[in-house]
């Protein structure tokens, strides 16, 4: 494997995005229509739901950490939006609210996380339970189990503007946002310090705390506004409508080239990751694979795709085993001489 | 008789060599002590004795055979047995399992006979004495002392044919170390060759037939101990010092900077009181462990303390690492890889991490030139070369990170400099360039706090030195009367019953 | 002898009693829920009655065992549910299928999943793969190759599965003995050799590799011993429903977390075990039983099963930092 320098131009980015143009050739030498406007569009459309609850995971891994209640805080955004939408309130103010409230979700796993200590695992597997039977004991869902969505997310996720959807403008916006955020700000460079190494972060003056804290938020907020675009798209909303974002969000990320461990990765190879995942699940019946090789396929890319860009990873894990086996170790007795 | 022979064992890390061929002679029944400074490749040798560390060259041979190392397992089934002094044992495990770990007493279908592990253990421990140790306890719930005499019991729980006593003592009471190199002596009356790794001239003097000195990753000496006498050893373990290592001094130190009253770090540190007086390098010294990190970490904000402090005529609350800092006070941690550095990332990015809101436009965004041009700015004056700066850190040599370290501390342009042993596993160059960059910051009028283990450090570049032991102040060595001699006088004559014990 | 003329030594020599709170604190949950649960449910005092409970257990039970292999060596195994799934259908379709040697083919089924999880260990320990990640991957994988062989719930499980579920040895239900193979398994497993090693790897690895543990190997094993279980709670699920679902793993990763965690194993590794995680995972069930009988709505039981693993992690973590703060 080649050692990478440090990625100061995101090979795992580029290679994101490359993986993901050539699947989309191949799916369109196969099958014209493929590369069709309508279908791009709809491509765009499916993959920002991935690129939304993808996009608090990254900055979530990216500060060393992992957020399993992506799922329920995507079905909160759609039912609680659907519950205060029936209860009368205008769609764009249950919307915002709606997201608000998702931060202050993610905001409950940051203090877990930043506060009690708590493996962010389990903190946010919890806090999914505890969003799940809050949902559950709204009990609003009608016979079939769905509820209906405001016309303000249905039109958000399927009507256009000029060639390409509004949600589609939305992503390219939040997308250029976060990817200032990351390369720019220094909250950027405090996230990848922080998910670098905590305690070097800390001592360098920054309030790890805090990071944690705004990258949860930040993860909430994004995730429930996931579940407002899809419940808008298909138009009602269940609870289990954001089961396969766990997945999708955690397999977005790394197949975009960022460390699980955190550190490493960029936004934009989200993008191209979800892109990828969107493309890959679009052209597979082309090729007459059922769900069911497509979920093989699936597993298999993302086992690819961590191994291609694993060698940043691989190059990481040296500099830390070089790190355990400094010349000297860093607790020897020091005095050279005994008394005289 | 039995011989283990080492010859021309080679070892670098990256750019450092830590070993430049060893060679060495130790002889059955004889404890043979191994004494060098801190980095002379002591440790390092142990390591690849025992088969933790692989050596790049040279040969190791025990009665003429050739010992295949490389891996724990092939070491001690060539008999090499090792008393860690990182500790080996698993803390999770119980005493009887650590004892017996890897030859636990099995019925016919591998399953561990419990009643017999632990009586095989309880033997095991009655046979060093050590009833009063519950085979049935966790390891880690044992106090340290008695974690340290489990090494030394499962090392030899079978013959050896080599012990090794790396640093086995240094964690230990007197009477403890006593117990474990009477052990040592046991083996080697069975006929083991006992290497004894120590930094107490004393112990070698006590115990040993015959010393070898390492220093710079090369043997330099090897007697008899009888025919040498501690001032020869000394001079072999220090060499000759490189010219002008340290120094001059222009300024003298002005009126007090930071003042600190009663400070207490839980119940392992103070209270203490100390003053820290413009353009002063103050030196803390005593033996390894009494406290002077959680001082530095305390005065850093890095650990919670109590007590009170004013930098000037400003309290000083010290509450975090980024309200010190923005305070002015600035800390260069112990371990720099660990705690000093991001490894992957690039050099300037290490530099600007510690100053981030200093190139942070109104927006939020980062301000990428005027971060580029202090970074380079600071490249310059710690000595980092310019085409490093992209490059990420963990490329460099040990020297030029801890000149990022630095580096990175000085950015954020402190009046208070702590200095945790910045100079460990630097060569002697850097060295140099180091002690010139304290002495113009302190010429500048930073107040500079300097913790090193290295004695002459101590006595070369401060101004006065503080002596801590056991979580306190227990003298001062002023400046006129500043020499290695009284700082370490003062380290171990402080506690006279238990001045070996380094805890 | 007159405790005054002890002396010190002897003293000091006496056993302490020595409480693992991590132990009784998961007992006590238990014994506390099984209490209620009796109360509530008087009628449920019945051997039968405890087997059928038992029997619904029997799933969550394996993947929670499962789970605790993956976590003591500091990993953690997500393919739990592909695995199952996997196992789930096999029985379903092929076992049920087949005329004749059942018992075989049901063999066949384990070594299906002792071969899953060995895949993950050779990611894992061989190729260096974070256990997140690879199992992550090839949870989706198998759960592919789940609805391959059963594209959606149906099939039908051999009766002899389901006869043997349902059936008792000397007048126990067979569940319940089924759980006392489980724990007998992992005791003989802890008190092996191996065992010690499992331990000794999460503990920490350095120091298991100096005293000459064959670190890789203990992880490969120990992942495909997950599979194994994994594969076994699959075959029980289907033997207990009669019928396969290709997605009947997945609600059990999350679960098998909680389960684990709750019950007291490290996610840091080298501490806990299979024993206490099989504790939790009843105390889950009980909790979900206890609210039907309650006739409370479902998101209590979901309420609940969250807060319960949020106070009890929360709790251990404060534990820990008090210990850590002490010995610094």
């Amino acid at each position: 494997m080649t050692r990478l320098r440090a990625p100061r131009i995101h090979l795992s980015t580029v290679s994101a995005f490359a993986l993901c143009a050539v699947l989309f050739v191949i799916a369109t030498l196969h099958a014209s229509g493929f590369a069709s406007g309508d279908n791009v569009r709809q491509l765009l459309v499916f993959a920002s739901f991935v690129g939304f609850a993808a996009l608090g995971q990254t900055l979530v891994v990216l500060s060393g950490g992992m957020d399993l209640s992506v799922p329920w805080l995507m079905a909160f955004g759609g039912i609680q939006l659907s519950h205060w939408a029936t209860g009368g309130m205008p769609g764009g103010a249950a919307i915002a609210l709606v997201v608000l409230v998702g931060a202050l979700i993610g905001v409950v796993n940051g203090v877990g996380v930043a506060f009690l200590r708590i493996p962010p695992i389990i903190m946010t597997l919890a806090v999914g339970g505890l969003v799940q039977a809050y949902l559950l004991s709204l009990g609003l869902l009608d016979s079939s189990g769905k509820s209906p969505v405001p016309a303000a997310a249905v039109s958000a996720a399927s009507d256009r503007l000029g060639p390409l959807p509004i949600v589609a403008w939305v992503w390219l916006v939040v997308a250029v946002a976060v990817g200032l955020l990351l390369s720019r700000s220094a909250a950027g460079r405090r996230i990848y310090a922080v998910g670098a190494n905590e305690e070097v972060a800390r001592l360098s003056g920054i309030d790890v705390a805090r990071v944690r804290l705004a990258a949860y938020a930040l993860s909430g907020a994004a995730a429930a506004f996931a579940g407002v675009i899809l419940a808008g798209y298909v138009g009602n909303t269940y609870l289990d409508i954001g089961q396969p974002y766990l997945f999708a969000s955690i397999a977005a990320v790394v197949v975009g080239g960022a460390s699980i461990l955190g550190g490493h990765g960029t936004y934009w190879g989200t993008v191209a990751g979800a892109l990828t995942l969107t493309v890959l699940s679009a052209m597979l019946p082309l090729f007459h694979l059922s769900d069911a090789g497509l979920k093989v396929v699936y597993g298999v890319v993302i086992l690819l795709g961590v191994w291609l860009s694993q060698s940043g990873g691989e190059l990481l894990a040296r500099v830390r085993r070089r790190a355990t086996i400094s010349p000297e170790p860093p607790h020897s007795p020091e005095v050279t001489t005994s008394a005289p | 008789m039995r011989l283990l022979k080492v010859a021309g064992l080679r070892k670098s890390y990256g750019a450092v060599d830590v070993l430049r061929g060893v060679g060495l002679e130790a002889r059955g029944g004889e404890i043979h002590g191994l004494l060098g400074e801190n980095g002379a490749g002591k440790s390092t040798l142990m390591k690849i004795l025992s088969g933790v560390t692989r050596a790049d060259a040279g040969s190791v041979t025990l009665d003429g055979e050739p010992l295949t190392l490389g891996r724990p397992t092939a070491s001690t089934a060539a008999g090499v047995r090792t008393v860690f002094q990182e500790l080996s044992t698993l803390p999770q495990l119980t005493v009887a399992e650590n004892l017996l770990y890897g030859a636990e007493p099995t019925a016919l279908l591998g399953h561990v006979r419990g009643r017999r592990l632990r009586d095989q253990a309880r033997e095991l421990l009655a046979r060093f004495g050590l009833e009063r140790i519950d085979v049935d306890r966790r390891l880690g719930t044992l106090a340290l002392g008695d974690r340290q005499l489990l090494e030394v019991v499962k090392a030899l729980r079978e013959t050896p044919r080599v012990l090794i006593l790396d640093e086995a003592t240094s964690a230990l009471s007197a009477e403890d170390s006593a117990w474990v190199l009477g052990q040592g002596r046991r083996a080697a009356e069975a006929g083991a060759v006992v290497l004894l790794i120590t930094h107490r001239l004393a112990e070698v003097r006590a115990h040993a037939e015959r010393v070898t000195v390492l220093r710079g990753g090369d043997d330099v000496l090897a007697v008899p101990t009888a025919e040498a006498d501690d001032d020869e050893l000394i001079a072999a373990m220090l060499g000759r010092r490189v010219e002008r290592l340290y120094p001059r001094r222009g300024g003298a130190p002005a009126g007090p900077l930071l003042r600190v009253s009663d400070l207490s770090v839980g119940d392992r540190v103070g209270p203490l009181d100390l003053t820290l007086h413009e353009g002063e390098v103050l030196g803390i010294g005593g033996l390894q462990g009494q406290g002077q990190r959680e001082l530095l970490m305390a005065l850093g904000g890095a650990v919670p303390w109590s007590g009170s402090a004013r930098l000037r005529d400003a309290p000083y609350a010290g509450t975090s690492p980024k309200r010190a800092i923005a305070d002015g006070v600035t800390l260069v941690p112990e371990d720099r890889q660990r705690e000093g550095l991001l490894l992957a990332d690039p050099v300037a990015r290490n530099l600007t991490v510690g100053s981030l809101p200093r190139f942070t436009r109104p927006g939020g965004l980062i301000d990428a030139a005027r971060e580029a041009t202090a970074a380079a700015a600071q490249a310059t004056q710690v000595g980092v070369a310019h085409d490093r700066l992209g490059s990420p850190v963990s490329a460099l040599s040990g020297g030029n990170q801890q000149k990022v370290v630095l580096g990175k501390a000085l950015l954020a342009d402190p009046s208070v400099l702590l200095l945790h042993d910045c100079t460990r596993g630097v060569d002697v160059g850097t060295k140099a360039e180091i002690f010139t960059l304290i002495a113009e910051l302190a010429d500048r009028g930073v107040g500079i706090v300097l913790y090193s283990s290295d004695l002459s450090e101590l006595a070369n570049v401060c101004d006065r030195v503080l002596v801590m032991a056991e979580g306190r102040l227990v003298g001062e060595v002023p400046s006129g009367e500043l020499s290695e001699e009284a700082i370490l006088r003062l380290a171990v004559g402080s506690v006279p019953d238990r001045a070996e014990v380094a805890a | 002898m007159s405790t005054a003329t002890v002396p010190v030594e002897r003293r000091l020599r006496l056993p302490r009693p020595r409480i693992d709170w991590g132990i009784a604190v998961t007992t006590l949950l238990l014994a506390t829920l099984v209490v209620v649960d009796l109360s509530l449910q008087p009628a449920l005092a019945d051997i039968t009655q405890i087997g059928l409970l038992v029997q619904t257990a029997l799933p969550l039970l394996f993947v929670a065992a499962a789970q605790t292999l993956a976590v003591l060596v500091r990993g953690i195994d997500l393919s739990v549910g592909g695995v199952f799934a996997v196992a789930n259908t096999m029985t379903a379709v092929w076992v049920g299928a087949a005329g004749g040697n059942h018992q075989l083919l049901l063999l066949a089924v384990l070594v299906a999943g002792l071969a899953m999880g060995a895949i993950n260990g050779v990611l894992i320990a061989g190729l260096g793969f974070q256990p997140f990640i690879a199992t992550l991957g090839t949870w989706t994988a198998y759960g592919g190759v789940a609805l391959m062989i059963l594209p959606s719930d149906g099939g039908a499980v051999p009766l002899v599965l389901t006869s043997i579920l349902n059936g008792t040895v000397a007048g126990i239900p067979a569940s319940i003995v089924i759980v006392a193979v489980l724990l007998l398994a992992w005791r003989v497993l802890r008190t092996s050799r191996f065992g010690t090693q499992i331990y000794a790897v999460g503990d920490d690895e350095e120091r298991a590799r100096l005293n000459g543990t064959p670190v890789r190997r203990v992880r490969l094993l120990v992942y495909a011993l997950a599979g194994l279980c994994a594969a076994v709670g699959g075959i029980m699920l289907a033997g207990a429903t009669s019928t396969g679902s290709p997605t009947a793993g997945d609600p059990y990763i999350l679960m098998s977390l909680s389960a684990v965690v709750i019950g007291g194993t490290s996610l840091r590794g080298g501490a806990g075990g299979v024993g206490l995680s099989v504790m939790a995972a009843f105390s889950l069930i009980l909790i979900s039983d206890i609210a039907s009988a309650m006739n409370l709505d479902v998101w209590v039981s979901v309420a609940a099963s969250a807060l319960l693993l949020l106070v009890m992690v929360t709790a251990r973590a404060l534990v820990e930092r008090r210990a850590e703060g002490r010995t610094p």
